[in-house]
């Protein structure tokens, strides 16, 4: 699997990008998370699985005051 | 949960008491002038005021200075330039801060359009540094008549300016009885020259502090009167040292004083969509904030605990990216403990972002106030960091008396906390002692050391006479007295071009080194911010990417300076559909507010290309106003290491794993090969492979910016942008 | 404290609250200028939306102008106003008024003028 375009390590059967993100910390509230190229909403976040070979995106919306 | 229903009322000051000061004012000076009305954003005039002969002067803005320099910082740097010669220091008498609201300053209905843009030549570096600041002096002056004013030369005693926009007088007076402290001579000035209770709000004072006068990295505050807490509040112009060379030129404040703001003062030409914008975007606010980054509770620390798990936040003089004590001062725990909840916070009208956030009736535990029930600003995201974490620091309360006693002495917070920590590396690294500091146990994590530190600045007394210097000067003096060896401190003392570092960690993004290090007035996080974009997003790998992300971000947060806007509402919170947009990280829908109201103001049509010509204009003056310094060149480019890499064992070993597995998948080891190296070899090898990295970095950024390779402007680019005058072109010729 | 209060399943659509209240505050008959709104339900029947004098446009005015008057009535003082609409977009019912013409919004005072212009007592005026 792929996360923002680095071969993700810690890929598991059966993960959902809420499982990717919470090993991952990422603990900002304004993400983008593509999947494949296809917008993923907050509330679908635990239910989306990751396949192996899925492309993930999690973009964080931060670029400072 | 502190609710602001529940905060006292602040006392103000006896009738008695201000009565016996303003009696000790000698006016100097005092003029009558025409109030010219604002049309669409501009004045058109310019308040010179030149303290060394009391000389108070109004000119016309040259109608070309307005199309090449767009107004704030723009204005700011041209009539800097034209006050200052190649030699002309911080203190020199020609020096001078020029000050600028821009043309959509003091617009009421969109948040985040207050801000004031200051200019001078810097303590710290010797260059043009640039400030940006809230509170209302920089609306008021305008809505008084004027889109910039020059301070020059020197008083003979402390005085102040004060300037009242409703009766179109400006005097210059004499103020020896006010204190020197900004909570203290803020409140005294804006009760003084306000005609009642209900007028405070109409009065805005400019000062600095008692600290300011012997540090480099002295700071100027400017109020805002809040009559919720019946306080008055400071925002801070605060990096650079300007507070310095205002108080070297013994003025002690600025008053401005206007009432009547309203939403068309600014002579729109179209009010309409002015109004739909603002209210579209404070209902934005509204439904979003609590959601997002909960900027109206806590301000922009909401990112204090995201930057320790992201291995961002600077700890122990940027050693590391987190700090173990992070549940101590998360920012949840000032929300539940410190900041009052539920106040409106903006620091000018229509800002619902309202991220000025306040600690009310904080008892100080130190130093001339201790004692006190004080309202206390912030602290903001770099206050925690730096005052915390930085210099390993982890209690709430130290955090927030370093944050007081910063702001009423007129400091910088950023610069002090780096500062400290620098220090604190060289006391634990044996360089400093408790005899060179005069029993000061500098020690990480020591705030009473570090406090009673800053007492001593504002006292101009022992070590703080020396920290004061700030960490340029302060290396110098270290190897020089105290046999420091001069290539540890180069790479440990995190300041460039003479400036204080920001509180960001940029070890692992590329693209973040180049933020901080290639920059006009050194670094900061003002120009490009690209930490999460590069480091954990993934979003700009190759080289080329880099270059157009630091050629993009600092021409748009330029435009913010030109206007007299804050970058924070930008992307500070985000409509519920950006995600679905082209270029989320670029927040689309806001940027078309600020074309619309640059429209509604102006009457004129913007879009990217547009905006971005106008920065470039003003960034690549500076630029050169920098090289006509004598600075601005590749050289002034480079950064230390401790920004980019590991430079001790500890920190190796620290994230030793990171490292090692660098060495395979970057540098291009085998795993063997680098199980076999020493570590003295690993860090050798790691940072050969960052120092190069950051010299490809620049060989991509430059030529992006229209400069050669030593970081000089082309005169194609030059002329191009229309910025090619005599002067310009007599800098940037010899060095093609 | 003193407020209009509504019972939607008395109101008839006829809007005779939005032109009285528009009429009284801005001389004409416009139910966007009028600080109660009229909107017709998806299944049929009306719904009224009338200021509960919350307060929450008084928390958001970082200078004041929106004050409680004696009887609870948050009352808005435009001479001080600057026009910052902060509070029309805090408003929970996006029930102020904010017109071009007018520096500054309006909002309810609990004037009762459409109580009176309504034929059925779909509102009225609750003191308690």
């Amino acid at each position: 699997m792929q996360l923002n375009d680095r071969p993700y390590l810690h890929w598991r059967q059966g993960m959902s990008i809420q499982d990717v993100i919470d090993e991952r910390n990422f603990i900002y509230p304004k993400l983008v998370v593509k999947l494949n190229g296809k917008l993923i909403r907050k509330e679908d976040y635990a239910a989306t699985l990751v396949a192996e070979e899925d492309d993930l995106k999690i973009h964080h919306l931060l670029a400072g005051g | 949960m502190i609710r602001i229903c529940d905060v006292k009322k602040y006392h103000g000051i006896p009738a008695e008491e201000l009565k016996r000061m303003q009696d000790a004012h000698v006016e100097l000076t005092r003029i009558t002038y025409d109030h010219k009305p604002i049309h669409r954003g501009y004045t058109d005039k310019y308040l010179t005021v030149d303290f060394s002969r009391n000389s108070i002067e109004i000119t016309d803005i040259d109608p070309k200075v307005k199309e090449v320099f767009t107004g704030g910082k723009g204005y700011c740097l041209r009539y800097l330039w034209d006050e200052v010669k190649p030699s002309t220091r911080w203190d020199s008498p020609e020096n001078a801060i020029t000050m600028s609201p821009g043309p959509l300053c003091g617009v009421t209905q969109y948040a985040g359009t207050g801000k004031t843009l200051l200019c001078s030549i810097s303590p710290l570096t010797d260059t043009p540094f640039d400030t940006n600041v809230g509170g209302y002096f920089g609306p008021l002056l305008k809505f008084s008549g004027f889109d910039g004013l020059t301070l020059k030369g020197t008083a003979k005693e402390d005085v102040i300016l004060v300037i009242d926009g409703n009766k179109n007088t400006i005097s210059i007076e004499t103020a020896p009885l006010e204190h020197e402290d900004a909570h203290v001579l803020g409140e005294e000035l804006t009760y003084m020259y306000a005609d009642d209770e209900n007028d405070r709000k109409n009065v805005a004072v400019v000062c600095a502090g008692s600290a300011a006068k012997y540090s480099n990295i002295g700071m100027i505050n400017f109020t805002f009167y809040d009559p919720n807490r019946g306080v008055v509040r400071l925002k801070q112009a605060g990096r650079g040292g300007l507070g310095r060379v205002f108080r070297h030129k013994n003025i002690k404040a600025l008053v401005c004083k206007f009432s009547g703001v309203k939403a068309d003062l600014n002579d729109p030409y179209d009010i309409s969509i002015i109004n739909q914008v603002g209210k579209k975007y404070h209902k934005e606010i509204h439904d979003l904030d609590n959601l997002q980054n909960g900027m109206r509770k806590v301000g922009t620390a909401n990112i204090l605990e995201v930057m320790d798990a992201y291995d961002i936040l600077p700890t122990n003089n940027f050693k590391f990216g987190s700090h173990p004590g992070i549940d101590r001062f998360r920012s949840t725990v000032f929300i539940e403990k410190y900041l009052t909840q539920g106040a409106a916070d903006g620091c000018w009208y229509g800002c619902s972002m309202a991220c000025a956030k306040a600690a009310d009736h904080f008892k100080l535990k130190t130093g001339p106030y201790k004692g006190q029930a004080v309202c206390i600003d912030g602290p903001e995201y770099e206050n925690g960091a730096g005052l915390g974490p930085n210099c390993g620091i982890d209690d709430p309360e130290a955090i927030l008396e370093l944050n007081f006693y910063c702001d009423t002495y007129g400091l910088d917070t950023i610069s002090f906390g780096t500062m400290t920590a620098f220090i604190m590396e060289c006391y634990e690294a044996g360089i400093l002692n408790k005899e060179i500091t005069g029993g000061l146990e500098l020690n990480f994590g020591n705030w009473e050391a570090a406090l009673e530190m800053m007492h001593q600045i504002a006292r101009n007394e022992g070590f703080g006479q020396i920290a004061g210097q700030g960490v340029h000067k302060m290396k110098k003096i270290f190897v020089e007295q105290y046999g420091a060896d001069a290539q540890f401190l180069e790479d440990i003392g995190m300041e460039q071009k003479g400036l204080e570092y920001s509180e960001y960690n940029s070890k692992e993004s590329l693209a973040q080194k180049g933020g901080y290090g290639l920059t006009n007035k050194g670094p900061q996080h003002d120009e490009a911010w690209l930490i999460f974009m590069d480091q954990v997003n993934n979003q700009i790998p190759t080289f080329e990417d880099k270059a157009e992300a630091l050629y993009y971000f600092p021409m748009f947060r330029t435009w913010f300076g030109l206007l007299g806007l804050c970058k924070l509402p930008w992307n500070d919170i985000v409509p519920a559909n950006n995600s679905e947009t082209d270029e989320p990280a670029k927040v689309p829908e806001h940027v078309q507010n600020y074309f619309d109201i640059y429209y509604g103001i102006t009457g004129k049509h913007l879009d990217t290309p547009g905006m971005l010509r106008m920065s470039e204009k003003v960034y690549q003056f500076q630029r050169i106003f920098n090289i006509r310094m004598g600075k601005g060149l590749r050289k002034n480019d480079a950064i230390p290491y401790r920004s980019s890499g590991p430079v001790t064992e500890e920190e190796y070993l620290s994230r030793q794993e990171r490292y090692d597995g660098q060495l395979v998948d970057l540098v291009g080891f085998t795993k063997e090969q680098v199980a076999a190296m020493s570590l003295q070899e690993k860090m050798a090898e790691t940072r050969k492979y960052r120092e190069a990295e950051y010299e490809k970095l620049i060989d991509a950024v430059y030529p992006r910016r229209g400069w050669n390779l030593n970081g000089v402007p082309t005169i194609e680019r030059v002329k191009d942008l229309g910025i090619d005058f005599p002067e310009v072109l007599e800098v940037i010729e010899p060095l093609q | 404290m003193k407020r209009v209060v509504k019972d939607d399943s008395l109101c008839i659509g006829c809007r005779q609250c939005e032109a009285a209240c528009s009429k009284a505050f801005y001389k004409v008959e416009d139910s966007a200028k009028s600080a109660i709104r009229i909107t017709e339900k998806e299944e049929g029947g009306y719904e009224i939306t009338v200021c509960t004098q919350c307060g929450e446009c008084a928390a958001v005015c970082n200078t004041g102008v929106i004050q409680p008057n004696a009887k609870g009535v948050y009352m808005l003082n435009k001479k001080e106003c600057a026009g910052c609409l902060m509070c029309v977009g805090f408003c929970p019912l996006q029930i102020m008024v904010q017109c071009d013409d007018h520096l500054e919004p309006s909002k309810c005072t609990a004037c009762g003028l459409c109580v009176k212009a309504c034929p059925t007592g779909a509102i009225r005026i609750e003191e308690a």
